[in-house]
């Protein structure tokens, strides 16, 4: 069965850029741990979803063009 | 929100620090451990050397150089011909990102200055950060499956969040809060001659008007009734 997900991909390096970006941009704005994590969660969950939706576009541009 | 105008507590002012930016500069969060936010300077030391080194990594440890431009056709910018060191960042401006992390891109600014074309490594570092020939960069990239690519994005990456990291050393978090010491007037700013912040003189405490009671308690007696006197008196 082919799994082309869990194949080696350049994917899988990105989860270590975006929880650094996240946590670092975060720290750099406040200094009390509950409001870094609380921004950082944030701008990982914006991140994530720009990413996947920059995917699914280009998923359906490579599948139906 | 950085803080409302209205009932919010003056914050203490903004101390720059030179030297932690100078120590964040050299190593990611140096500044922040020497002002004794140990827990954020771990957090960047952590994060940006990861990020810079896993980029180095997905590279072949091969994407982090300065290179050697003096055989390579001139660069013109602005109307003057670049040489030395901005001609060499006009052919690699990735190493203009790279240079922010500081203490880790050194060896490739040591191999620029060393670099010998009748050598195949520098002297201290070997290959480290060393300008790659152009066979073997045309193996990474064709080999590299993209990897070699967002390696060095990675790199780049990891020397602009440290800019931040330099700032945040430098002048403090982007939103601030007074600390506790502060608010109590307890802290070392009040051997200074900064001005004492106006929450530090805080008023009288009110009297506890809410706890006094309205009326008299049941078992308390009322004053007697006013005798009638002979003015007004009944007969």
């Amino acid at each position: 069965m082919n799994l082309p997900l869990f194949a080696v991909s350049i994917y899988w390096d990105l989860p270590v850029l975006l929880v650094v970006v996240s946590l670092v941009y975060a720290a750099t704005r406040h200094d009390r741990w509950d409001k870094i994590l609380h921004e950082a969660t944030g701008w990982g969950l914006r991140i994530t979803l720009f990413l996947a939706g920059i995917g699914l576009v280009l998923y359906l541009l490579s599948t139906y063009l | 929100m950085a803080s409302s105008p209205t009932n919010d507590p003056p914050l203490p002012p903004v101390k720059l620090d030179p030297l932690a930016a100078l120590l964040s500069y050299l190593i990611p969060g140096l500044g922040q451990i020497y002002q004794g936010r140990i827990g954020k300077g771990l957090l960047f030391f952590g994060g940006l050397y990861l990020l810079f080194f896993y980029g180095m990594s997905m590279g072949q440890w091969r994407n982090v150089w300065l290179p050697d431009a003096t055989e390579l056709p001139e660069v013109a910018f602005a109307g003057q011909t670049l040489g030395g060191v901005p001609k060499a960042i006009s052919y690699r401006p990735q190493f203009l990102g790279q240079v922010w992390i500081g203490a880790a891109a050194w060896p490739g600014v040591y191999q620029y200055i060393s670099f010998d074309k009748t050598k195949d490594e520098g002297p201290v570092f070997g290959k480290f950060q060393r300008m790659p020939e152009e066979k073997e960069l045309n193996e990474l990239q064709r080999n590299g499956n993209k990897r070699w690519d967002l390696g060095w994005v990675y790199t780049v990456i990891a020397g602009v969040l440290n800019l931040l990291v330099i700032y945040d050393a430098f002048a403090g978090p982007m939103f601030r809060e007074a600390s506790p010491e502060w608010l109590t007037g307890e802290s070392e700013n009040a051997n200074t001659d900064a001005p004492a912040p106006a929450a530090v003189a805080s008023p009288p405490d009110p009297p506890p008007v809410a706890m006094m009671p309205v009326f008299p308690p049941p078992d308390v007696p009322s004053a007697p009734p006013t005798p009638p006197t002979a003015q007004g008196g009944t007969p």
